[in-house]
């Protein structure tokens, strides 16, 4: 069998040649690339904020307050005589770790919930399935706002009440694939081969959906950084004088006629942070998507 | 290789209803047969005709809109009635399930080798190592070339004859008592279809495995079964051993499906008139009765009954026979 041999020499390692092309189609898009660059450099930025930052987050400087730009202060100071660019980047921690963790909290919650209700139907589906459409009729923020309202200002509600706010449209895309995934011959062999329902959803459902939840993960993260700033700029998040994007802008209105960049530069920021997720998830779902040719 | 000694699966009355919204199908009705150990059975009819939809609702595999009626004795349980737990015992252990679907029967996301592991370490209890070293065994079983390497491949990257050896091979991984395989062929080309065949027979021999053939295709069913249980609209219409049903057709819808077998030399093809009716509005009397060329007022209006014609062969059917052209 001859045939077999050429075939085999073309495919000696799967992996390998999947990420090449997974590689290749990553690199014809630059507006990905310029997404993960910029992504990076402000998880980076966050990470070692006490390195890369000039200023820690609290020092002021009673010599140069609403400074302008200078050698001295690179985006001016504030009222205070806080170093604008110093609290961007250790704003940045706020506002990644916010995005992150509501994400991973967003998924924690609505993989299992999507599953379980696509796998097996129902009363149980129909009853999350309408709970979801319920909750995705109040807009993502207010969900988050009322619910930070209701567990009291901090990081960690805001970062909660965000994840739970983000959930419900994650359950309809797990319930979904899942509701997809169940039809398929595979996972009817699965059963008749004897495998438990657990088994049949851990490895033949789960996997198979998980390119469709990494795009979508990158898509909420954004989405979970600007509720962060909005929380925040609210007063339902990170507390002054902790440094975040949102207590930024909301110190800034005060002194909006006299110095309006203190705005724009943490405005600069929350725009360059989401896009940059949503360029990097726009371009992971078309690498991903089989349909992709190029 | 006879029905003598103890039956492995006996069936008796199954029926299956599925509520549709169009009314209930009986998808089968008040079918029995019986397995013998080692016996290659095979079941024979025209899309539709409920033969897999049969096979499927002994493993309970069917979704919960069908009703299964009857019972079905494996081993001292009955199936139908079997707890959850049990009945997973048995699914791929002791009766395997091929299916018609070899192109997307695997999971994309996991390496051949791991998906056969995986139903030996669950129902064997195997160790990783074993599992792996069985697996490649397995592949060579069902000669799949260089098994070593194919075992660490995924299953975009085999073809769908290969990806049947796979299921095949995942199959017969617990050494099951019964393999039911459902159109193993149909998906494949000709010259691979006869590779598959030859397999299942090389399986009987050598493992003792009953098979259960269920194929729309009667030069299949010549080349690899003992004995054939023909179905028509959820009924058994003739069951005989494979040389008797070739020699002595008795149903006109048996000798239908013989003319339609091609073979060298014997010029046209017949085909059947008609179609298969609908499982929802079955005629009053015999089900065949709309094409059959012997059907009257009796048969239009009477259900026929089965009704043993010599050994072992069974036909319901008012008017049975061979064709005249047939025999000739």
């Amino acid at each position: 069998m001859s045939y077999v041999d050429t075939s085999a020499a073309v495919t000696i390692n799967p992996r390998a040649r999947r990420r090449r092309l997974l590689r290749r189609r990553f690199l014809r898009r630059p507006l990905a690339i310029i997404g993960l660059v910029v992504a990076l450099a402000f998880v980076l930025a966050a990470i070692l904020a006490p390195w890369i930052a000039p200023y820690s987050a609290g020092a002021t400087d009673f010599n140069a307050l609403l400074a302008h730009s200078s050698g001295k202060h690179l985006l001016g100071t504030d009222e205070l005589g806080r170093d604008v660019l110093s609290r961007i980047i250790w704003g940045a921690r706020a506002s990644i770790e916010a995005g992150v963790l509501a994400t991973m909290l967003a998924m924690a919650v609505a993989v299992p919930i999507g599953i379980v209700a696509g796998y097996y139907r129902g009363w149980a589906d129909a009853v999350i399935a309408r709970l979801t459409d319920v909750l995705l009729a109040f807009p993502f923020l207010i969900v988050a706002v009322g619910l930070a309202a209701i567990l009291g200002p901090s990081l960690t509600n805001a970062t909660i009440a965000l994840g739970i706010g983000a959930a419900p449209a994650l359950i309809r895309v797990a319930r979904g694939e899942a509701l997809a995934l169940r039809e398929e011959d595979y996972v009817r062999a699965a059963v008749a081969n004897g495998a438990s329902d657990a088994r049949i959803l851990a490895r033949h459902v789960l996997p198979n959906m998980l390119s469709t939840l990494i795009v979508q993960a990158t898509v909420a993260i954004p989405t979970a950084i600007i509720g962060e700033a909005v929380l925040s700029f609210l007063g339902l998040g990170v507390q002054p004088p902790t440094p975040s994007w949102g207590v930024m802008l909301s110190d800034a209105q005060s002194y909006l006629s006299q110095a309006p960049r203190l705005a724009v530069y943490p405005g600069i920021a929350i725009f360059l942070c989401s896009l940059s997720f949503n360029l990097l998830g726009d371009g992971l779902r078309d690498i991903l998507d089989p349909r992709t040719t190029r | 290789m006879t029905r003598a000694g103890a039956s492995l699966l006996e069936v008796e009355d199954l029926s299956v209803r599925f509520d549709t919204d169009d009314g209930t199908v009986h998808a089968v009705d008040h079918l029995s047969l019986a397995l013998g150990e080692s016996e290659v059975l095979g079941v024979v009819g025209e899309s539709g005709c409920g033969k897999s939809v049969s096979f499927m609702s002994l493993l309970r595999l069917l979704p919960e809109t069908a009703t299964v009626e009857g019972t079905a004795r494996f081993g001292g349980v009955d199936l139908l009635r079997a707890p959850g737990s049990r009945l997973r015992e048995i699914r791929g252990r002791q009766i395997a399930f091929v299916f018609q679907e070899p192109m997307t029967s695997l999971n994309p996301a996991f390496k051949v080798g791991n998906q056969i592991a995986e139903v030996l370490r669950r129902h064997l209890g195997m160790s990783r190592a074993d599992a792996r070293s069985r697996s490649i065994e397995l592949l060579r079983l069902v000669r799949i070339p260089s098994p070593e390497r194919r075992v660490d491949e995924y299953p975009h990257q085999l073809s769908g004859g290969m990806r049947q050896r796979v299921m095949i091979a995942m199959a017969l991984a617990c050494d099951p008592k019964i393999l039911i395989a459902d159109e193993p062929t149909t998906a494949l080309d000709v010259t691979i279809q006869a590779g598959i065949l030859d397999l299942m027979r090389d399986i009987r021999e050598r493992l003792g495995t009953a098979i259960v053939l269920i194929t729309h295709n009667l030069g299949v069913v010549a080349d690899v079964a003992d004995r054939v249980v023909v179905m028509y609209a959820g009924r058994k219409v003739e069951e005989a051993p494979v040389h008797e049903l070739f020699a002595r057709p008795q149903h006109p819808y048996t000798n239908g499906l013989l003319g339609a077998v091609p073979r060298a030399g014997a010029g046209r093809l017949r085909e059947i008139p008609g179609r298969v009716p609908s499982l929802a509005e079955l005629p009053s009397g015999c089900a065949f009765a709309p094409r059959c060329p012997r059907a009257d007022e009796v048969t239009r209006s009477n259900v026929p009954e089965l009704r043993s014609i010599g050994s072992q062969h069974l036909v319901a059917c008012f008017h049975p026979g061979p064709d005249v052209e047939a025999v000739a």
